[in-house]
Formats: structure tokens, C-alpha cells, sequence
């Protein structure tokens, strides 16, 4: 009973940590329309950055995100503005080759950069933990789990009463009519892909801190991202934190049950079940 | 026009099928390489060229050819021969069991179900006994590189019949019209599931049957490699690369990406892949149809075509 619960813990630990990990590929997804399979990538990216501000800089990996973010916002923009923005209109193998592209790309600079060995982010604190009766919550992953979910209910937040979230919700349904209003689609799409970037840096930063990176970890990453969007559904940044919560106490539970192997079958067995019976997600609108 | 379109092509598949014996052994196995991704270029370019569904899951049909031929000469001891047409049934039947659900997906969602579904394959065959689970199975060795590389040329000039004649049958208009437009297509009397599932179920025959000669030629099968997603992207990039929806397109998208390939990571052999994704980033914005509409078009229209292209799905 006490391992069960202290399974059902590290499972939403993990989960909220995956939640803030799909955000920005649904978001940019939901809104833009692009399926952006280097968003693993720049996780990774945002991991190392992450890395790169503690080990030569000494800032705290918490401290650093919104450097972090901020850093992946404006990579965002930039590639949106020169060079997604002059596919978005292509057919959708090509936004979803050039984004696999992107990812080959970056896959190969991280690893010019710094190599392949694995890296972690072990600020003094990474051991602590507390007791919370006979369930342990390690410190590090505590703490991400509360920025994670803090920058979803923000996500929420912000696309619901920000006058730019707005923007952004009126572009996802009708492109043209939000022009209309006086959208600057160019500029709109540049700013939600910043936005999608700033949340993969973000995430990148916390998963250094519980997990180790290396260059090639994106994939599985967008994989993964994947399937959160799908079960959680593309509307909405809450249905994307339940997906996350799921799928980590889904994957935490085949680990002590089945076998570790088992992990990502579940996730994409899931996946799959999920797609036939509600393509738009457990939380998304009926198809 | 047509008869010397029909000289050339035979003159060039005699030049490709003469490479055994004027090539070096370094070439010849480069070929094989080539041309079995070459026909997965092709076998694809059915169901996402014409059909317009973009599967991600065509990887699995390699696996499952793979897995066919060794487990009939491995743990049966039967022929070659007995195992490519076991890898058929395997592909068959995953695409008659698995297509109906799964082509009733749309769009991107179609896309990743079919990604998922190859990871799960990975997964399952890992823990099948039959298959030699994590271990692998080893195929009994035939040092016989011309054999298959003549065997992969045919297969792939089957294939690309195939799609000759698909491009002026009755089902492959019906493939078109479902890419246009499924509703209308519908409407117009198309079986579309029929349409759908018999198009998946093609593409996948051609692919397993790749993925069986490569299994005998390489020896050697785990679940990781048989599997690999990468592939399923190599062959859409191919397709796409050459020209999706066309005859000859994925052929010539596999031949040249596959020389590029090669020619960078023999040359600059750290950054080769880097310049890789480059060449893949540029192609999709300035040439989004493939190298075939640009030997069509930029004639007329010189540099030009670039712009165009790009003013045409820029936002």
C-alpha cells in the first residue's frame, strides 16, 4: 500500500512535469496548425541552456528558466517570422518535414556543442527530500512539479483574459476573420510559436534537473509530447495537465507492475485507444 | 515523345542492372541500400502521394516483411522464397486489422497514430518468443551481394509499375479523388474505405518485401532496428523529395538524397548530418512539390519558381 502510494506520487510528479513538456507543442499545434516534431528538440535545447547557466554561470536552475525561456522565445520568433511563416500554407507533409529537418539540425548542433556524453544539473539541494508520512517528495522534483503546473494555470490564464491571448484563441478558429479584426497574422503566428518555444525551454530546464540529457532525447520527448496533446485534447491548456497527470501515473504504474519496457507501450497503446474512440481528445470536444 | 521516353528508361534500367559487374563491391552495396529505399519511397508514395495519407506507420510493414523471412528460414527452416510471402500475409493482414480504425483518422492525427503504432510494434515484437524477443534472430548468411542487388532493382521496377498503371486506373483515380476531396469522392460513389484500405494494404506488400530482402542481406534482425521510425521519415523525405503523387518522383528523390547523403558523409564526415536536415529545410520551402515539378516547370519560369513557390504558402 505504501509503495502503491508513493508510485501514485513520483506518477504525478512526473505527469506535471510531462503537462508543461505538451504545452507548447499543443499550443502551437492548436493554434498554428504546425505539428512541430522538433519540439523534443528544443526541450533539449532548453535543458541545456538550463545546464550551461548553472555549471558556467553558477545560476540556480529554477533562477535560470525565465532566462531560459525568454532565450527560446525570441529563437522562436525568429524561426517562425523567417521561415515557418512561409510554409504554414504548404500541404502538411512539408510543415512536418521541415520541422523534422529543424530537429536533425539542432540534434547535430547540440551535439558539435556538447557533445554526446550525458549531462545533469545537480544544484546543492538535488538529494533533499521530505517525508510526507510514509511517501518521500524529492525536492527537485517538488519543485518542478509546482512551476509546471503554476506555468499551465499561467498558460491558462493568459489565453483566456490577456488581450493577446485572445488574439491567439480568434486566430485558432478563424484566421480570416481575426485579420479582419486587425490581427497581424505574421506576427501573431511568430509570437504564439515563441510562446510554444518559451514553454519547451522551460520544460527543458526542469527536466534537467530530474533527469539526465544528452543530444538525442528530443524525439522520444515529442513522442511523448505527442501523446499528452492527444489525450488531453489541443483546446485547452488544463486538458493538456490532465494528460500529462495521466500518462505519468499510467507510465509509473506499468513500470512497477509490468516491467520498464512496458512504459512507453502503455503511453502509445493509450495513444491509439484514445484516437479511435475520441479523436479530439478525453477532454477535447466530440468529433 | 512516348517512345523515346520508353528508350531511356530502358536504356537506364539496363545501365542499373549491369552495376554488379562493372561497379566495385562498395557501390553494389550502396544500390542495394538505395533501391530498397527507393521502394519504400514508392510504396508509400500510394497511400500518402495519392491517397494524401500521410503514414508515419509504413516502417511497420518493413518490420513485419523482416520478421517474416526470419522467422520462416530461422525458427521454421523454410525457404526464401516461403518467407517473403509469409512477410506478406504479416503486412496484409496488420493493414486489413489495423486500416480500418486508423484511416478513419484525419490529417496530422492519421499521422501519429500510425507513429504510435509503430513504436508499439517495436514493443510487442520485443516480448514475442517467435521473433527472438530483445535478442533478435541471425538469418543463415548468403555472400551473394549481386543476387540481391538485382532481386531490389526488380522489386523496385514492380513497384514502380505498379504505380504506372495505378496513374491510369480506376483505383487510382478513385485515390486521387479521395486526396482532393473524400466527401465529394464519397458522394461520387468511391468506396473510400475500400479505397483506403486496399491502397495501405498495397503500400505495405511493397514495403515488406523490402524489408525481407534487406533482413536476408543483412543477417541480422532485432526489434530496434526492423522497426525504426527513422526509416518511415527517410521514406517520406524521399517521396516527398522527388515528387509525391507522381510515377518516377520517389525514385529519383531516393537516388539523389541517398547520393547527397553519401557524398557529404564521405566528405565532411562530422557536419554530414547537419547539412542533411539543411538540404532537407530548403527543399520544403523552394521546391515544396518535389525535384519533378521543378524539372517541369523552371524552364518556363527560370529563379522565378522559387519565389513563386514560396509566395504561394507563405502566410
Amino acid at each position: 500500500m505504501d509503495l502503491l502510494a508513493q508510485i501514485l506520487v513520483n506518477g504525478i510528479l512526473l505527469g506535471g512535469l510531462y503537462a508543461v513538456m505538451a504545452q507548447g507543442l499543443a499550443l502551437v499545434w492548436g493554434v498554428l496548425n504546425i505539428v512541430n516534431l522538433a519540439h523534443g528538440a528544443f526541450i533539449m535545447l532548453g535543458a541545456y541552456a538550463s545546464w550551461y547557466l548553472y555549471t558556467d554561470l553558477g545560476v540556480d536552475p529554477f533562477l535560470g528558466l525565465p532566462i531560459t525561456a525568454a532565450a527560446l522565445f525570441v529563437l522562436g520568433y525568429a524561426l517562425q517570422r523567417g521561415l515557418l511563416n512561409l510554409v504554414v500554407r504548404a500541404p502538411m507533409f512539408n510543415t512536418l518535414l521541415i520541422t523534422f529537418g529543424l530537429e536533425v539540425v539542432l540534434t547535430y548542433l547540440a551535439q558539435l556543442a556538447f557533445s554526446a556524453d550525458f549531462r545533469t544539473i545537480n544544484p546543492p539541494y538535488a538529494g533533499d527530500s521530505y517525508a510526507l508520512g510514509p511517501v518521500t517528495l524529492p525536492m527537485a522534483r517538488l519543485a518542478a512539479f509546482g512551476v509546471a503546473v503554476a506555468l499551465t494555470l499561467g498558460m491558462w490564464l493568459f489565453l483566456l483574459h490577456s488581450r493577446l491571448g485572445r488574439a491567439i484563441r480568434a486566430t485558432a478558429q478563424n484566421l480570416v476573420a481575426a485579420r479582419l479584426y486587425g490581427v497581424e497574422p505574421r506576427h501573431l503566428y511568430a509570437v504564439t510559436f515563441g510562446l510554444g518555444l518559451a514553454l519547451a525551454g522551460a520544460a527543458g530546464g526542469l527536466y534537467g534537473t530530474v533527469s539526465q540529457i544528452n543530444p538525442y532525447i528530443g524525439a522520444t520527448l515529442t513522442a511523448k509530447c505527442f501523446a499528452i496533446s492527444i489525450i488531453g485534447g489541443l483546446d485547452n491548456p488544463l486538458g493538456v495537465l490532465v494528460g500529462g497527470l495521466f500518462l505519468g501515473i499510467i507510465e509509473s504504474l506499468t513500470t512497477l507492475y509490468v516491467g520498464p519496457t512496458f512504459a512507453d507501450v502503455a503511453s502509445f497503446g493509450i495513444l491509439v485507444l484514445v484516437l479511435f474512440l475520441r479523436p479530439s481528445g478525453l477532454l477535447g470536444r466530440a468529433a | 515523345m512516348s517512345a523515346r521516353r520508353a528508350i531511356l528508361a530502358l536504356v537506364a534500367l539496363a545501365a542499373l542492372a549491369g552495376v554488379p559487374w562493372y561497379g566495385s563491391d562498395v557501390l553494389v552495396q550502396f544500390g542495394i541500400n538505395t533501391l530498397l529505399l527507393a521502394v519504400l519511397a514508392q510504396g508509400w508514395n500510394i497511400i500518402g502521394g495519392y491517397a494524401g495519407y500521410a503514414s508515419f506507420g509504413n516502417s511497420v510493414f518493413y518490420g513485419l516483411g523482416s520478421y517474416g523471412v526470419a522467422i520462416a528460414m530461422v525458427q521454421w527452416e523454410l525457404p526464401f522464397a516461403a518467407g517473403l510471402a509469409l512477410g506478406v500475409v504479416f503486412a496484409v493482414a496488420f493493414a486489413l486489422l489495423l486500416g480500418m480504425p486508423v484511416l478513419r483518422l484525419r490529417g496530422h492525427y492519421f499521422a501519429i497514430a500510425t507513429l504510435a503504432l509503430a513504436q508499439v510494434m517495436t514493443a510487442i515484437v520485443s516480448n514475442i518468443e517467435l521473433a527472438g524477443q530483445n535478442i533478435g534472430l541471425v538469418l543463415p548468411p548468403l555472400n551473394n551481394d549481386p543476387l540481391f542487388y538485382e532481386l531490389s532493382l526488380g522489386l523496385l521496377v514492380l513497384a514502380t509499375l505498379t504505380v504506372a498503371w495505378l496513374t491510369r486506373s480506376k483505383f487510382g483515380f478513385g485515390l486521387i479523388a479521395i486526396r482532393e476531396n473524400e466527401e465529394g469522392a464519397a458522394v461520387m460513389g468511391v468506396n473510400t474505405t475500400l479505397y483506403k484500405v486496399a491502397a495501405f494494404a498495397l503500400s505495405g506488400v511493397f514495403s515488406a518485401l523490402a524489408g525481407g530482402i534487406h533482413a536476408y542481406w543483412i543477417t541480422f534482425l532485432d526489434p530496434e532496428s526492423a522497426f525504426d521510425i527513422s526509416l518511415n521519415v527517410k521514406m517520406i523525405i524521399m517521396a516527398v523529395f522527388g515528387g509525391a503523387g507522381t510515377v518516377l518522383g520517389p525514385v529519383v528523390g531516393a537516388f539523389s538524397l541517398s547520393a547527397i547523403s553519401e557524398l557529404l558523409s564521405s566528405e565532411i564526415t562530422s557536419v554530414a548530418g547537419l547539412f542533411f536536415g539543411m538540404v532537407i529545410v530548403a527543399a520544403v520551402v523552394l521546391m515544396p512539390r518535389g525535384l519533378a515539378d521543378v524539372l517541369r516547370r523552371y524552364r518556363k519560369s527560370g529563379w522565378r519558381y522559387f519565389i513563386e513557390n514560396i509566395r504561394m504558402h507563405r502566410l
